[in-house]
């Protein structure tokens, strides 16, 4: 008989990852890579890559879930059990690998957010707005601006002599203060530092805003593995900020165990990676409403659809 | 004031509170009383295209309340109040609102029906419909008896609403608090989809403005002697009242309110302990942003009551 095993896919705006993992909660196949605005795609392509991982031998995947900006859409593409918001996810899977943890610090492509937990569990939460300052996508349009790839911000960052102060509160004004920097010969690489503080910073002001910071901290999302950025919160902090190896992971992997713990189970094939789903944008004329419906359709037989403010705008399969 | 037989109101800003009563006190002096539309997107967007880009999103919404009564009515009711005591006073949004409304639409020439007094006019309730009851030719008498018997109906509308409310704190649900203003927290628009999809998620949806009014306000004086604006009052001490018997509070505001920022922020700091949540409402369309919120929401409080993750909710 065949070991059971979990699947977990994370459909970031940026990003998209997927884990499988066993009833023990180890991990057994990842990826991760760019979502490139096609959330479809990428999850086929996530699943392409879980499936070369994947020992069929020995295990089977008897529950799936899906997490992030598109686990809806992806959720009824592969017909996942658990659909889940991005906050639990990440509280579910980081409390799983480190359950002493107190705060949890988050800055991906386009948000970021900070989950206090108390005893195991969320007790509180705070997400950016609709700015996405200090993001990881403001980094890598700076990056583009210097001529330098973002991944070598960190270790730029960290040879610095000192950080030179960037406004990063707003992304506008993050640019010119950049171009002023750089005209009045400032070094490239204290500008970079001055970034990775300015993201530090900016996050504690907004987002973390009136958040208590106890230890201890882990740091996640694709922005944790700037190690510019972590020294430069654990240098706010006073504390230690732990990054961890499978951080940009931790959402796929949350949802997992969410998988896992719901009980009810449900087949999951990888052929859906072969199959055609397309997605339509319908607007409702029924009021002045005009909500925008979105309808998905597997092989060309609609599977799911939602957007609708009311009743009225249900579309019946 | 002549000719007029049918009076217009706006669905918007104080006639979440106040809808009843003028209601009752223009259909007892004779007239014809008429409300705009539930508000949709349409209504928002003819608001916002009469609105400067800096206002709140209640008063584009009321803009476009107001565009939906012309030529439907020969008066609309547009009140300037101010406050009836210096503690417990109203935004500039009411203190100016039939200027504003007037100048917005000047080439439409309104005629408006207003009642206009301030906290230091040291007035009350009534003097102020028994003076509108004047204007629009009635004698003292029908004044006092058409208000009378609308603050009647507007009294039982609030004590069953608020006699509902309590019922649903003895559910066995989970009991979340949707603490703002009532324009925003009902409009069809704004705030009312939030308490379906709270229903949605299984919990019980409360709404400040269903607290009793009077203790709310007195309430409020425990946490601040200073606050200067009423329905900021109602709706803090209306979560003073209610912060054992919920859940989790959601603060409810719409962009951008300057009232709710501050009191928002001071009743965030004083709730320390339970889950609160601070959504803010914008112009935008989709509600998923809003739903990712509650959802995360709702899972800290169902979490937390069942102990920890692993346990199926």
């Amino acid at each position: 008989m065949k070991k059971k095993a979990y699947l977990g896919i994370d459909i970031g705006s940026i990003s998209t990852k997927g884990v499988i993992i066993d009833e023990n909660n180890t991990f057994l196949a990842e990826s991760y890579l760019w979502t490139e605005g096609n959330p479809i795609q990428a999850t086929r392509e996530v699943l392409h890559a879980l499936e070369e991982q994947f020992d069929r031998e020995h295990y089977r995947i008897a529950a799936s879930g899906t997490t992030g900006s598109a686990r809806k859409l992806v959720g009824s593409m592969i017909g996942a059990q658990v659909v889940k918001n991005e906050i639990t996810a990440h509280a579910v899977g980081t409390t799983t690998l480190h359950p002493e943890v107190r705060t949890i610090l988050e800055i991906g492509g386009q948000d970021s957010k900070i989950i206090c937990v108390e005893n195991g569990v969320a007790v509180d939460y705070a997400m950016n707005t609709l700015c996405a300052a200090g993001t990881g996508a403001f980094l890598s349009s700076q990056a583009h601006r210097l001529g330098v790839e973002v991944e070598e911000f960190g270790s730029i960052a960290l040879k610095a002599k000192k950080a030179a102060p960037i406004a990063a509160r707003c992304t506008v004004f993050a640019e010119s203060d950049l171009v002023h920097k750089l005209q009045v010969g400032c070094p490239k690489d204290e500008i970079i530092a001055g970034l990775c503080k300015a993201v530090a910073g900016n996050y504690l002001n907004n987002v973390a805003k009136g958040k208590k910071i106890i230890a201890p901290v882990v740091f996640q999302g694709g922005v944790s593995k700037n190690a510019g950025v972590v020294h430069m919160f654990e240098e706010e902090l006073g504390m230690p900020v732990m990054v961890d190896e499978k951080g940009h992971l931790m959402g796929a992997f949350g949802i997992a165990v969410l998988a896992r713990e719901d009980q009810s189970e449900g087949e999951f094939s990888f052929d859906v990676a072969q199959m055609d789903f397309k997605t339509r944008e319908v607007t409702c004329g029924k009021c002045a409403n005009h909500c925008e419906i979105i309808c998905v359709y597997r092989d060309g037989s609609l599977i799911d659809s939602w957007g609708n403010r009311c009743d009225n705008g249900a579309i019946r399969q | 004031m002549k000719n007029i037989h049918i009076i217009g109101v706006p669905r918007g800003l104080l006639t979440y509170r106040d809808g009843i009563l003028w209601k009752e006190f223009f259909t007892q002096l004779g007239f014809s009383y008429i409300l705009s539309p539930r508000s949709d997107r349409s209504i928002l967007e003819e608001g916002t295209a009469r609105a400067v880009d800096e206002t709140c999103l209640p008063f584009k919404m009321y803009l476009g309340h107001v565009q939906r009564l012309l030529g439907k009515c020969d008066a609309l009711f547009i009140p300037r109040e101010g406050g009836y005591t210096p503690r417990e006073k109203m935004c500039t949004r009411y203190e100016s609102l039939p200027d504003l409304i007037a100048n917005i639409f000047r080439e439409e020439r309104l005629p408006l029906l207003t009642v206009s007094y301030d906290w230091y006019d040291k007035t009350n309730e009534e003097a102020v419909y028994l003076k509108l009851a004047e204007t629009l030719g009635k004698t003292k008498k029908e004044g006092k008896k058409a208000y009378n018997s609308a603050k009647k109906v507007q009294d039982a509308w609030y004590k069953a609403k608020e006699k509902r409310q309590m019922q649903k704190l003895d559910s066995s649900k989970s009991k979340v608090l949707l603490a703002g203003h009532p324009y925003v927290l009902h409009d069809a628009y704004m705030g009312s989809e939030l308490g379906k999809i709270l229903e949605k998620f299984g919990v019980e949806v409360l709404y400040t403005d269903y607290v009793n009014k009077k203790s709310a306000l007195k309430k409020s004086y425990d946490l601040s002697r200073v606050i200067p604006w009423l329905i900021s009052r109602e709706i803090i001490g209306a979560s003073l009242l209610l912060r054992e018997k919920v859940d989790g509070i959601v603060l409810v505001s719409a962009y951008p309110c300057g009232p709710d920022s501050l009191a928002g922020e001071l009743l965030q700091r004083h709730l320390k302990g339970l889950p609160v949540l601070s959504l803010t409402l914008d112009a935008q369309s989709g509600t998923a942003g809003v739903e990712t919120r509650l959802e995360s929401f709702i899972d800290i409080i169902k979490y937390q009551k069942a102990g920890g993750y692993g346990f199926k909710n």
